[in-house]
């Protein structure tokens, strides 16, 4: 009894709601207009299209009063009222009913996730022209296809706007709307740990090839010189005297004060004078390495004491 | 660059900087803040800066600074001169490139001369060993290509694939296999990279001459490119059956994944699409994994499959990118480029797969590169059919790279330039074209602007887009910064500025017009010049200008003539005739526009009305009743209708004598009958 009267009154305000503006609809709304805006090419059923418009705007505005209470269960009412559309339709009415429950739970979480929502958009039309293309779908397959063509992301050719509110609008619409949900960002932003390995050849020919892409003819004379820096062709700015020379990390007074290395050596007599006069020489040397100032002391000493006989000979203290 | 020598027994090897940390700083304004430097100093901080006491000494922070900082910041200093070739050109008026045929000659022509040389060197390296310089440089030096190591050893083996020489390892890897040594892993896995990279065929070692020009030319792209073997698989090569790769893949006892992933990136490179999936399949049911790169491979092969519907083959990308998810495979920038760029085979269906993916590819942080912009373009503008409503997306993708300073990322970056300005072209927005040049113009983008056909194409359309919107101060303007340093304008290019000038009632320029157009190469270009003429010859000018214009016209003429010099069959348009004679009659060059009168009958081309009654005014104002009989023996002789009115003007105006009347009589007379007759007035008329 109850769902029959629930009918009734469903069937009246329908027919009184068939005549309200379409504008109004839309700007009632404020759900966030869905990409996915499929011009369908039957408008042959536009005045009872309206007329649901106009219903499931009434009982849109239901969940807007209280929306933070409810989560995922819509009221009664409005299962009630989408199975009395699904009546009014001359489609199938299982399939309408639950389309129209669908969109009716996905726009409420979206307008609970979007309070900011920009311009309201024609949202509600696409309730009904999803439908459409689900409906066309099982009895002419092969024209889906055809509907899909029509795929439009811009809406401007649907509602005519000022043209930096398209600009804006649709600036929304390139980086906001539905994405692919394949991924997730912390999956792939987590630290894998990866294991160390040598360039293969194939990222060895892909940086080449991006190495290519900027490769452009030098602009000037300045370009010319810093690609020859970068081959190695020319000293590098400014100039350090001893680009690539390390000299094995010796320190300048290891040149100049090789006395240490006279320990070995008797402190006084001719040797000493000798040897004394041989680091002198030695610390003036600019060709020689550390090392081989060290050797050539060493190779003195190994001579000395070969010839210590001739020394003994002489008098003259070795050891 | 003489050894500093001497310098070495006073090294003074300063050390005394501090050990500090070496944190980078970004340097900003650290010393005064109008001088400028450039950005590659690093700068460490220093401990102890909180000054306390008087006796503390604060040592100055030392800056470390890249090797090219200095010459960078002296580059930074110099901007493009426009009224100089550019750089990589010889300064010297014969090696100066005049069009762009010539500067892509003498820059292939600079660079072949480096090659040649680098071959001889390395030709022959014992001639080249001397090396003074100091310190080493090691890329003067010749190259050794070909291996040292002679024994049959998995070393010699490592050395040939290093030198990628296919057939060489191939065959030390199957002679390590009959001496019974087993290959390790990796060689053979390095191995079966350097097969499925090139395809089983030797690498091509002249690659600088090979325009790897890619197909999707935007010009020319049609559509094709399901059908059209894309520039990268190394024009042509193909991966045959049973071929090396696929041997020695059998062979290798334990393969793990990167075998497998390798072999189905070659698969995929070289074109063996059925192969490649099923190889995938092969390596699930072996429970191993591939990696991102065979991912994308994969995802390529199945969008170049041609046997499925878009929808299908959309399906299976989203399959393969689920797995991916599942196995916990992170996809890069590639993957999504590469799906964007097979979404634009399926032309319309593929728009809100791309957007989706473009959102999801923002989703999870991966920042997308020039090429990403350029493939959704692509997508969008394809067709550019004004009938399905074209879309706004370009106005988003302005907004949101602008300013934006781009590295190169994906070999395809370098097309995005091309196809941004040839939408603004065609949605004719001028706007737009000056944000895309600014991006161009932001940091370093410019180098985005591809090879040479790429740069001109740009520059074409953006040239041609402000001669058609912008005012003509502005375009002159530009003109003068963009050619010829920047590009060499086509004849097309031209012929849009002239209407330009046209529009905005500028024609005195166009003397210039036509000597710039003769130092780009497009002095015999009749179109160019058929439109000059018609734009002097169509209205009266001040005399000065009118002058100009006849000087401008004798010089069209001269090329006319000697366009005539090397044909057999000369061929002037009638239009060009007369808008000659025009001009020369208004200038009062009278004597060479009579002349002109006479190149009419000999190419065999028909004076307009318009010109023969300014030829009876030039006759009448010069008051020779001879001149105005040649006239309408001349449009007697090509049996013009107007032959009439003529008569009758030089009746009514001229005086003159009865024979000449009678002559005139029996021009007129024979003229009115059929047209057989036109002959014996040629004879006549000569």
């Amino acid at each position: 009894m109850h769902e029959i009267s629930k009918e009734t009154e469903s069937q009246e305000s329908v027919k009184e709601n068939t005549k309200k503006d379409l504008l109004d609809i839309i700007k009632g709304m404020k759900i966030e207009l869905s990409t996915v805006n499929v011009q369908t090419t039957k408008p042959s059923s536009t005045r009872q299209l309206k007329s649901v418009e106009a219903t499931i705007n009434r009982l849109q505005k239901a969940p807007g009063d209280a929306p933070k209470k409810r989560t995922k269960s819509l009221s009664p009412e409005l299962v009630a009222a989408a199975s009395a559309i699904a009546d009014f339709l001359p489609f199938d009415k299982q399939t309408t009913k639950s389309e129209l429950l669908r969109q009716l739970q996905q726009h409420e979480e979206v307008s609970k996730a979007q309070k900011n929502g920009g311009r309201a958009k024609i949202s509600v039309s696409n309730i009904i022209s999803d439908m459409k293309v689900a409906k066309s779908a099982t009895i002419r397959a092969s024209t889906r296809p055809v509907h899909q063509i029509q795929f439009d992301e811009g809406s401007d050719d649907y509602m005519s706007q000022k043209t930096s509110d398209v600009k804006k609008s649709l600036r929304k619409n390139m980086l906001k709307g539905k994405r692919l949900n394949i991924f997730d960002l912390k999956a792939v932003t987590e630290e894998t740990s990866e294991t160390e390995t040598t360039p293969s050849l194939w990222d060895i020919e892909f940086a080449k090839q991006l190495a290519a892409v900027n490769e452009q003819p030098l602009q000037n004379g300045f370009a010319e010189m810093i690609q020859w820096t970068k081959d190695g062709k020319l000293w590098e700015f400014p100039i350090n005297n001893e680009a690539g020379f390390d000299d094995e990390g010796s320190e300048f007074h290891e040149h100049i004060f090789l006395d240490i290395h006279l320990k070995d050596f008797p402190k006084q007599g001719p040797i000493r004078h000798f040897m004394e006069l041989v680091t002198c020489g030695l610390s003036k040397n600019p060709y020689l390495s550390v090392k081989q100032k060290i050797e050539h002391i060493e190779w003195f000493r190994n001579y000395f004491n070969e010839k210590q006989d001739i020394l003994k000979e002489n008098g003259i203290e070795f050891n | 660059m003489a050894a500093a020598a001497t310098s070495r027994c006073l090294g003074f090897r300063c050390r005394l900087c501090l050990k500090l940390r070496g944190q980078r700083a970004s340097p900003c304004g650290q010393i005064s803040s109008c001088r400028f430097y450039s950005g590659s100093a690093t700068l460490p901080k220093v401990e102890g800066t909180n000054i306390t006491g008087i006796e503390e000494v604060v040592i100055p922070r030392k800056k470390t600074w890249d090797k090219v900082a200095v010459l960078q910041a002296l580059a930074s200093t110099v901007s493009r001169d426009p009224t100089a070739a550019p750089y990589a050109f010889q300064d010297d008026p014969y090696l100066i490139p005049a069009s762009s045929m010539e500067s892509r000659l003498f820059l292939l022509a600079k660079k072949s001369g480096e090659n040649a040389a680098k071959f001889i060197i390395n030709l022959h390296p014992k001639y080249f060993q001397k090396d003074i310089a100091e310190p080493h440089i090691p890329c003067l030096m010749p190259e050794y290509f070909e291996p040292q190591i002679e024994d049959i050893s998995e070393a010699a083996l490592k050395e040939r694939i290093k030198l990628k020489k296919v057939k060489a390892s191939v065959d030390m890897f199957d002679q390590l296999l009959q001496a019974g040594t087993t290959v390790s892993l990796e060689t053979s896995n390095s191995l079966l990279d350097l097969l499925c990279y090139y395809g089983d065929r030797e690498p091509s070692t002249d690659n600088h001459f090979q325009q790897s020009e890619k197909s999707e030319e935007l010009e020319e792209d049609t559509g094709e490119n399901d059908k059209k073997s894309k520039a990268d698989d190394q024009f042509g090569v193909t991966w045959r059956a049973k071929n090396n790769a696929e041997r020695i893949f059998a062979l290798i006892p334990e393969k793990n994944s990167y075998s497998y992933c390798t072999m189905i990136r070659g698969m995929v490179k070289h074109r063996a699409l059925v192969q490649a999936l099923n190889l995938y399949a092969e390596l699930l049911n072996n429970r191993l994994q591939a990696d991102v790169y065979t991912f994308n491979a994969l995802i390529e092969a199945t969008a170049l499959n041609m046997n499925e519907k878009s929808e299908d083959k959309w399906n299976n990308i989203l399959e393969l990118l689920k797995q991916m998810a599942a196995q916990k495979v992170k996809p890069n920038l590639q993957t999504f480029n590469n799906i964007l760029k097979c979404l634009r085979r399926f032309h319309a269906f593929g728009r809100l797969p791309g957007l989706q993916t473009f959102r999801e590819m923002k989703a999870i942080g991966i920042e997308p590169s020039l090429a990403t912009y350029h493939h959704v373009i692509q997508l969008f503008y394809h067709h550019e059919n004004p009938s399905k409503g074209s879309s706004r997306i370009i106005y988003d993708i302005m907004n949101e790279i602008t300013g934006q300073k781009f590295t190169p990322k994906d070999p395809d970056d370098d097309m995005f330039f091309q196809s941004a300005m040839r939408v603004c072209s065609f949605l004719r927005d001028l706007e737009l074209a000056y944000q895309v040049h600014g991006l161009l113009n932001t940091g370093d983008n410019w180098k985005f602007i591809g090879p040479d056909h790429r740069r001109n194409f740009y520059y074409s359309k953006f040239f041609s887009l402000l001669c058609l919107m912008e005012q003509i101060d502005v375009t002159l303007k530009w003109y003068k910064d963009l050619v010829p340093s920047v590009f060499f304008p086509r004849s097309q290019t031209l012929i849009d500025l002239l209407q330009a000038l046209d529009v905005a009632n500028r024609l005195e320029v166009i003397p210039q017009i036509w000597k710039d157009s003769k130092e780009y190469g497009h002095t015999f270009r009749s179109d160019l010049k058929e439109e000059i003429l018609m734009l002097m010859a169509r209205d009266q000018h001040p005399p000065e200008l009118q002058v100009a214009f006849a000087d401008c016209a004798a010089d069209i003429k001269s090329t006319y003539e000697s366009q005539d010099a090397r044909k057999t069959a000369p061929d002037w348009p009638a239009n060009s005739l007369n808008c000659i004679a025009v001009l020369f009659l208004r200038a009062g060059r009278t004597q060479e526009a009579w002349k002109m009168l006479g190149l009419f009958r000999k190419h065999n081309k028909i004076p307009g009305n318009k010109l023969l009654n300014e030829f009876m005014d030039s006759a009448k104002a010069s008051n020779s009743p001879a001149q105005a009989i040649e006239v309408v023996k001349l449009a007697g002789a090509f049996s013009l209708p107007i032959c009439e009115a003529l008569t009758q003007r030089v009746m009514a105006d001229f005086a003159i004598s009865q024979e000449q009347k009678e002559a005139l009589g029996n021009l007129t007379s024979p003229t009115s009958d059929s047209d057989s007759d036109s002959d014996s007035d040629i004879s006549e008329g000569i």
